[in-house]
């Protein structure tokens, strides 16, 4: 026997088949039937009971839902706003990437074709910022693997206080960038921060962390690993979680030491994961902006002034917007390889047979 | 019969008063929101604070003054962005004074001639104005007769320094034996210093933790002297600027019609610029790093850390709030140090700060006119006194001449004896990337990446490249 709810309606699920035949449950059809009548049929009220909406009405509301507009219906207002906020000024930005133009300016934008772009690629301002880029990526991402890695070792035991020290380590990168940015710069204030304070007890005299190029970008690469090392230890704790015990028990039975238990159990369950670890912080490190900002303004001099950071100076400083634009594209060509990249690591990781 | 003249007098009075109190708002009373950018600090503040307590709109409209604030860091990028947008989110600005060529030329800033002609109250304002600020916070181009803006915060740099130190006996013959020179305790003292006696102070003054300083012993390393010396914004140039003037050499051709070069990087530009990173050395750690901006140098020296500060007296009434300021009854203020003369006179030579506010071109006429109000509200003579005794400046003639204006707070006398040495620099569109390029060449010089003058040689090639490319040195 059929289920009756409340208002006798029949609770009969259709299956499959028959709701795609029907277009689907409504729930919009549904609060269309006049909810003050008792009925045991909703089809038979709308028919005979119910009072009938006018014919124009219902006949725009029907071919409003009708199954073959519902969908793009729904997320219509998502891709307008998505086409308002993002796309407009991304082709908008595009388009001005081949005029000459400031947006401080009244003046018209003048077409120059490719010349912004051909500014860019010469210029050796524009490089020196890829390298400090490209340094600050290299080091930042290389400390977060390493340090999320052991992290992730010491967190797949157990051991007491495990779960409040996982939520304490986690932290960081639940934080906002430029929280991050602005308590490193107090940690590395050098007559009052913490971090300066307290390498001042093994070099005897005041150690300013900030005054040279070396010590600035390890700075930034520190700031910027302890705020996404958890992230990396998270992917791989998932892995490590995932390694079923009885291969570990099998191994120990065989006498396996822990580097071949690692290399031939461990890291195949760990790799892939590793490696999306790798791209996906790259393309984050590659854009990074607040850390840099907040922290040394692209100093001393410009020397960790990152690609970012130059964009916006050349947006918003000098107001050389086409410039920026040219240079926020040769970005974004960049960053879509890499992306590429990560989606074919994620496909692979998808494709991995599975390794039990 | 004189008894009846003042009761009818005495009851029109009433009445009118009566009436005016019991009359309803005008039936077309209109709620006017004016939003203002304005940069984060104690002038905006007490200005926004006044507003809400005192401003009654002379139109019976119900107008708010709702002030946007900003950090300083920040402030010219957000005001930029947001003209350059087009949002017109702003009936009115505070804008740096070198900002009017860039924002006029691009539309964004209302002239006020039309309204200053037609308005009696305006002229008097405009009349009343200090000269230099007239030229330096309302005119563009430069000196001319185009007016812009009003003074909302005029300022200009003071000294801060620990009188318990400067004043103690021992600490004074110490120095007199040192250097030959007097310690200087008291305003008559300070106006003899010059840059040399200033880093004669930066010596003396540095003290490790436990060294004696006055009467006790440093609880933590202790250092004589600083000045701006932060990448950000202006916070080097400030500076920098004055050393450079003083020594005869310039930072730019005022007419901008010269080339740059040979002027920016001139020998006399080259060695007072020398001057200016030499002091370093004397000055908190944080200077190497190229951070040390004003606010920086005002905390170290509320903090207890630093003898002696130049600083804009715009940061000093934090420093002498005990709430604030772990040296806030131990400060006294004087002029800045300036560069001895061949004929023994020091010159002074300094960068003008403040900021004028202006109106913005999409103000529709009933906008203006409230605006316009409210500038006639803040310039008035009553407003003025108020903020300056609330630690602000004025920049009216009317109440700077005011005899008491000096006591109403410490730092006013260097105030008004500075107006002597201001200058203002780059009134053109092109203002802020020569101000940028600057800043991050003269950051490589204060963190030690290039020398004085391959900055300077650097500063001048830029200015050179840039105002020739935008048509001004042909």
């Amino acid at each position: 026997m059929e289920p009756l709810d409340l208002f006798g309606r029949l609770h009969t699920k259709p299956d499959r088949r028959e709701r795609r035949k029907r277009g689907g449950f409504s729930p919009l059809t549904q609060h269309a039937i006049p909810m003050t009548t008792t009925i045991a049929n909703p089809d038979a009220s709308r028919d005979e009971a119910g009072p009938k909406p006018s014919r124009d009405v219902a006949g725009f509301l029907g071919w409003m839902l009708s199954p073959k507009r519902r969908g793009p219906l729904l997320i219509a207002p998502a891709i307008a706003t998505l086409f308002i906020v993002n796309v407009f000024p991304l082709m908008w930005s595009f388009g001005l990437s081949f005029f000459e133009y400031k947006a401080n300016r009244i003046a018209a934008p003048v077409f120059k074709g490719l010349d912004n772009y051909a500014s860019v690629l010469t210029d050796p301002d524009i490089w020196e910022r890829f390298q400090h880029t490209a340094t600050i990526v290299v080091g930042s991402v290389a400390l977060q693997l390493i340090v999320g890695f052991l992290l992730a070792l010491l967190f797949a035991n157990d051991f007491p206080l495990r779960r409040y020290l996982l939520m304490l380590v986690l932290a960081p990168m639940m934080l906002s960038l430029s929280a991050v940015g602005v308590f490193f710069k107090l940690f590395y204030d050098p007559t009052l921060g913490f971090i300066s304070r307290l390498i001042s007890l093994f070099t005897a005299d005041t150690y300013v962390i900030l005054s040279t190029p070396a010590r600035a970008t390890v700075a930034i690469v520190v700031a910027d690993a302890w705020m996404w090392s958890p992230f990396v230890m998270l992917l791989v704790l998932a892995g490590l979680v995932s390694v079923p015990k009885y291969l570990y028990e099998a191994a120990e039975i065989d006498r396996a030491g822990w580097w071949r238990r690692f290399r031939t159990i461990t890291f195949p369950y760990i790799r892939s994961l590793l490696l999306l670890a790798l791209l996906f912080r790259t393309i984050e490190t590659f854009k990074i902006f607040d850390v840099v900002y907040i922290l040394t303004e692209g100093g001393p001099g410009s020397s960790t002034e990152t690609v970012s950071v130059y964009v916006f100076r050349l947006a918003f400083q000098f107001f050389r917007t086409s410039l920026a634009s040219a240079l926020g594209y040769i970005m974004l060509f960049a960053v879509i390889v890499l992306t590429s990249l990560y989606l074919y690591a994620i496909q692979t990781r998808r494709a991995e047979p599975v390794n039990e | 019969m004189n008894l009846v003249k003042t009761s009818i007098a005495a009851f029109a009075v009433a009445g009118a008063s009566l009436g005016s109190l019991l009359a309803p708002a005008p039936a077309s009373a209109k709620d006017i929101v004016i939003n203002m950018a304005a940069p984060d600090w104690l002038p905006t503040r007490f200005m926004q604070e006044e507003f809400d307590r005192s401003y009654k709109s002379k139109s019976g409209n119900n107008v708010k003054l709702v002030i946007d604030f900003i950090p300083w860091g920040s402030f010219y990028q957000r005001v930029a962005a947001s003209l350059s947008s087009g949002e017109k989110k702003y009936q009115m600005i505070v804008t740096d004074s070198q900002w009017l060529g860039d924002f006029v030329e691009g539309g964004h800033y209302l002239k006020l001639n039309k309204y200053i002609d037609t308005d009696p109250e305006l002229q008097a304002v405009i009349a009343d104005m200090h000269p230099v600020l007239l030229s330096t916070s309302s005119s563009y181009p430069y000196k001319s007769a185009n007016y812009y803006g009003f003074p909302q915060f005029p300022d200009n740099l003071v000294t801060a320094f620990r009188k318990d130190l400067f004043c103690n006996p021992t600490e004074r013959a110490n120095f007199k034996k040192q250097f030959n020179q007097t310690l200087p305790c008291y305003y008559n003292e300070w106006e003899d210093v010059d840059w040399q006696r200033y880093e004669n102070i930066g010596k003396f003054f540095q003290r490790k933790k436990g060294d004696k300083l006055g009467d006790g012993v440093a609880d933590d390393d202790f250092y004589g002297i600083a000045y701006q010396m932060g990448k950000p914004y202006d916070f080097s140039s400030m500076q920098a600027n004055g050393f450079i003037w003083e020594a005869g050499g310039d930072i730019w051709d005022e007419t901008s019609t010269k080339p740059a070069l040979g002027v920016v990087n001139s020998d006399k530009a080259i060695a007072a610029f020398d001057h200016y990173l030499s002091l370093e050395k004397y000055m908190p750690p944080v200077a190497k790093t190229g951070q040390m901006d004003i606010f920086v140098v005002q905390d170290l020296y509320m903090q207890g850390k630093v003898g002696a500060i130049v600083d804009w007296v715009g940061v000093m009434g934090p420093v002498i709030n005990p709430k604030l300021s772990k040296v806030a009854d131990k400060s006294d203020f004087a002029e800045p140090p300036g560069t001895r003369q061949a004929d023994g006179s020091i010159s002074r030579w300094s960068n003008i700060g403040g900021q004028p506010f202006v109106l913005t071109t999409w103000n529709n006429d009933e906008v203006i006119k409230e605006s316009l109000d409210i500038v006639k509200w803040w310039m008035s003579k009553d407003t003025q006194i108020k903020f300056v005794k609330a630690g602000g400046q004025s920049g009216l003639l009317s109440v700077m001449n005011d005899p008491a204006y000096a006591t109403w707070a410490p730092y006013n006398r260097a105030y008004l004896d500075n107006y002597r040495w201001q200058k203002d620099v780059w009134h053109i569109p092109e203002f802020f990337p020569l101000l940028t390029e600057q800043q991050e060449q003269f950051d490589k010089a204060i963190t030690g990446q290039v020398s004085g003058k391959e900055a300077l040689d650097t500063v001048a090639a830029f200015q050179d490249k840039l105002l020739r490319e935008a048509g001004r040195i042909k």
